[in-house]
């Protein structure tokens, strides 16, 4: 059937994955991003390492070529000068030759500061500059290489050392003997300056990027060139000049510092970038997550809602300004008995609506469309499909948006045909509750009419019998005692007649007899039973007063029923005061209205203004009797109860029902001055007729 | 004599006056106090028999109260009491009926027929007068003369009596007047009537 549609209409919810399942999906991107870290660890370290090593083996690649150069530059000087020692030797070269020939040679060669014939004895045959003759003034060291060259009979360098005459800076010579054969004839001796060795043979660009030294065995520092400032001690190198004689070592220091960790823009860029990334991988599966969270919580919210919603009884039918119908929920559509997808995005009129009340719901739709509607709901009817009407009763409130403008209606719509069965059942309940109350009254009623007819009928029963009896024994004696006879069925009429009393007495009651109710004037109704009441009152010498308030209306009453309460009543009030001291026996009967309610603005009492019509006329009885035991007083209008010797308990009984009969209400209460004062009401009969008033009877 | 106790002034007259077309004295209470006063003041009842009809609902002293009264004087074997109901009074009467009450009568009644059951009881009344009469006598006896009207009763003669006693005719005939004087009856077959 349609009703197990709308379940149906709730969006399937995805899902959720296991957790196990989803903790394994966030490994891969973990271990990306390890392998990503190590690589932004191991990229950096390692392009550092690759220049650091290109840089050492440049280093030493370029120290070697300084080296190459030096040694090619000392090598082509030896060359020259071994040229001269042959010439010299093969005597074709005199001192003065040899002067211009070193002459040359030194403007040539910048590192040569001095050029030297040495003859055995080691006096200066010729030399480039003064002291040209005498003996010659080389260091001592290199007395010692000329000695040790002039002994093995090779040329020799010797270790380079400051002259003692010189100031700065050392400086080193190179001795190539002149040997004829085994005969030693003298030698040349060349004097490097050590600073103009490195300044003239290294290249500029070279002793730009390093710090040069040149060591000598003990590592002391013979000549530096710093031309680029000091050596950063990061990149250094030492190869050694295998010059023969002396042991130099050429030492590279160069001036750059060791490579950054981010030497490179690119590097750095990367890692930034990468960084970055990161950063904004991690704001977004945080993100994420954020949403996954508020994902979750908003299905949940929906589902709870869904579930509220298809839960509800209640209808709740939303609309916008314009009227049109933009959601219903479950128990609306199950209530009027249409689809879902029928009503939304109608206008009226709706499919609901029952024809006949069309108009109603125009106006209401108009009312609430123009906002005028009160929150309290309001009834009508709805119509199912299949044209059943149903009670609703609708309750309309504004729908606000998040910024608090009004975007529609929402009507909550409850179905009220179980209330109303219920209503109706409460009233067909009470309705017979009231009934077999009636009936039960009936049966008392009834009950209490056998037995009061019993008495008469019991008697006429005996009376007549009893003549029967006696005409039985007349005819056998044929004498009639005529007298006798007319006695017992006097009697027996007596208490037909009585029987006939009592039947019209209760006839009223049993009939229901509504139309008996007609306008009498208190005073017409009290006027006719006085002489009754004075009779009686004689009897015990007591004294009644009338006391009718003047203008009363007349009121709507049975006359034969009042006139029996006020009989039974006033019977009751004089045999109550018997006991009474004579000057107080007083039976006082009053009617009078209570006329509080009704003040003019004049601030006179007008009885017969409208507002006052519906104040009862009110009737008291009033003894001085010995008035009413209180343990007594709560059984006092039950039936079968008296305190009579003769009372049939019935009196007060009837009373109090033709009184209610009257709309009214019988009540007993003490009087100030001794005795009981029984009151009750009558009801005035509308519209008020003209009424004279007429003077209290005594 | 009818003993009529009643409330209701209407029923006292008319069943007053019913008894007297059959012939039965009838006397009326207007409650049970009187009629109980009337017992007080009053002898023994009469030999001739008396009867009392009791109205059930009854101001003041109710009819089953007076009932109960009257069985815890030991009145009721000698005065049959017939209740007398109005309408919802029958499972009362039938309760006083169970505890010795003679009978029972539901308003509106057959009077004739409540009157033959009048009747009725003031025989039983009667009777039971008599009777008590006789055990009055049977009391006066002594051991000795019940021993001998035992015998008497059964057809001996008195020299058989004598003879069965171990006694002379002379005492037994002695004993034989006591007893007949006692008994106020002149022959054994008045006796044994008496006391059948």
């Amino acid at each position: 059937m349609w009703l197990n549609d709308f379940h149906d209409e709730t969006p399937p919810i995805p899902p959720t994955p296991r957790p196990g399942w989803r903790w394994a999906l966030t490994l891969p991107p973990a271990l990306l991003m390890l392998l990503v870290l190590m690589s932004l660890i191991w990229l950096p370290w390692r392009a550092q390492k690759l220049e650091s090593d290109e840089r050492q083996e440049q280093l030493i690649a370029d120290t070697l070529w300084v080296e190459q150069g030096l040694r090619l530059q000392l090598a082509r000087n030896e060359d020259e000068l071994r040229q001269l020692a042959i010439e010299i030797l093969a005597g074709r070269l005199t001192p003065l030759d040899l002067r211009l020939r070193s002459a040359s040679l030194l403007g040539k060669n910048p590192e040569i500061v001095r050029l030297e014939w040495l003859d055995v004895n080691s006096q200066i045959l010729a030399a480039t500059d003064e002291p040209a003759e005498g003996p010659t003034s080389l260091p001592a060291r290199s007395i010692t290489a000329a000695t040790s060259a002039r002994i093995a009979g090779t040329p020799r360098y010797s270790t380079p050392a400051a002259p003692p005459d010189w100031q700065t800076p050392p400086r080193m010579t190179y001795h190539v003997p002149l040997m004829d054969g085994k005969r030693y004839l003298g030698s040349l001796v060349v004097t490097y300056s050590m600073t103009t060795i490195l300044d003239a043979m290294v290249p500029w660009w070279f002793a730009h990027e390093n710090e040069i030294t040149l060591t000598g065995i003990d590592d002391n520092v013979l000549v530096r060139r710093t031309a680029g400032g000091p050596g950063r001690g990061v990149y250094v190198h030492a190869h050694a000049l295998d010059l023969p004689g002396a042991n130099l070592t050429l030492r590279t220091n160069s001036l750059k510092f060791a490579p950054k960790l981010l030497p490179n823009l690119l590097i750095g860029l990367v890692l930034a970038l990468t960084l970055a990334l990161l950063a904004s991988l991690v704001a977004l599966w945080r993100d994420i997550k954020r949403r996954l969270e508020v994902e979750s919580a908003l299905r949940q919210q929906v589902s709870f809602r869904t579930a509220m919603e298809n839960s509800l009884v209640t209808g709740l039918r939303a609309r916008d300004l314009g009227g049109t119908v933009t959601y219903v929920n479950p128990a609306f559509c199950q209530m009027v008995g249409t689809q879902a997808e029928d009503l939304i995005g109608r206008l009226p009129p709706m499919p609901y609506w029952a024809p006949e009340a069309a108009a109603e719901y125009q106006k209401r739709l108009s009312q609430v469309l123009a906002g005028t509607i009160t929150p309290q709901g309001f009834e009508t009817i709805f119509q199912r499909a299949s044209g059943k009407r149903f009670p609703v009763l609708i309750f309309e409130s504004p729908l606000l948006d998040e910024s608090g403008r009004q975007t529609g209606w929402m009507g909550s719509i409850l179905d009220i045909s179980e209330r109303k069965q219920i209503e109706d059942l409460n009233r067909l309940q009470q309705e017979k509750l009231a009934s077999s109350a009636r009936l039960a009254s009936m049966g008392e009623i009834a009950s209490t009419l056998a037995h009061e007819l019993n008495q008469p009928l019991a008697a006429i029963s005996s009376y007549t019998t009893g003549a029967l009896n006696l005409l039985a024994c007349s005819d056998a004696n044929a004498k009639v005692d005529a007298a006798s006879l007319r006695l017992a069925l006097e009697r027996a009429n007596a208490q037909a007649q009585r029987a006939g009393q009592i039947i019209r007495s209760v006839h009223a009651f049993v009939k229901q007899r509504e139309p008996a109710r007609e306008p009498v004037a208190m005073q017409v109704l009290i006027d006719g039973i006085v002489p009754l009441i004075e009779l009686q009152a004689h009897k015990f010498f007591v004294g009644l007063y009338v006391n009718i308030a003047p203008g009363l209306p007349p009121v709507l009453a049975d006359r034969v029923l009042i006139e029996q309460v006020l009989l039974n009543l006033t019977r009751n009030a004089i045999e109550a005061m018997e006991t009474t001291a004579p000057q107080d026996r007083i039976l006082q009967i009053d009617a009078w209205r209570t006329a509080a309610v009704a003040t003019t603005q004049d601030g006179d009492t007008d009885s017969s203004s409208g507002s006052n019509l519906a104040q009862p006329v009110r009737i008291a009885v009033i003894d001085r009797g010995h008035g009413i035991a209180p343990e007594i007083n709560d059984r006092l209008f039950s039936s079968f109860f008296s305190t009579k010797a003769e009372g049939m308990g019935m009196g007060l009984n009837i009373c109090r029902t033709a009184i209610e009969f009257h709309g009214g209400q019988l009540t007993s209460s003490a009087n100030p001055k001794g005795g009981t004062i029984f009151e009750f009401s009558l009801p005035v009969a509308l519209p008020a007729l003209p009424y004279t008033p007429a003077k209290s009877v005594h | 004599m009818l003993h009529i106790v009643d409330d209701e002034e209407v029923i006292r007259d008319s069943l007053t006056w019913l008894a007297s077309t059959r012939n039965i004295a009838a006397r009326a209470y207007g409650d049970g106090a009187a009629f109980l006063a009337s017992i007080h003041a009053g002898p023994t009842f009469a030999v001739d028999g008396d009867c009392v009809l009791l109205d059930v609902r009854m101001p003041s002293l109710s009819g089953a109260a007076l009932f109960d009264e009257l069985t815890s004087r030991g009145l009721t074997a000698r005065l049959p009491v017939i209740f007398l109901t109005g309408h919802g009074d029958v499972p009362m009467a039938v309760d006083t009926l169970k505890r010795g009450a003679f009978d029972f009568f539901e308003k509106p009644f057959n009077d004739n027929n409540l009157m033959d059951r009048v009747l009725e009881a003031l025989e039983a009344s009667r009777q039971a007068g008599a009777a008590a009469a006789v055990g009055l006598r049977l009391a006066t006896l002594s051991q000795r003369e019940k021993e001998v009207m035992g015998l008497i009763l059964e057809g001996n003669m008195n020299k058989v009596i004598a003879d069965k006693l171990g006694i002379s005719m002379r005492t037994v005939e002695v004993h034989r007047a006591h007893i007949f004087d006692k008994m106020t009856v002149k022959t054994a077959v008045e006796l044994a009537r008496l006391l059948k």
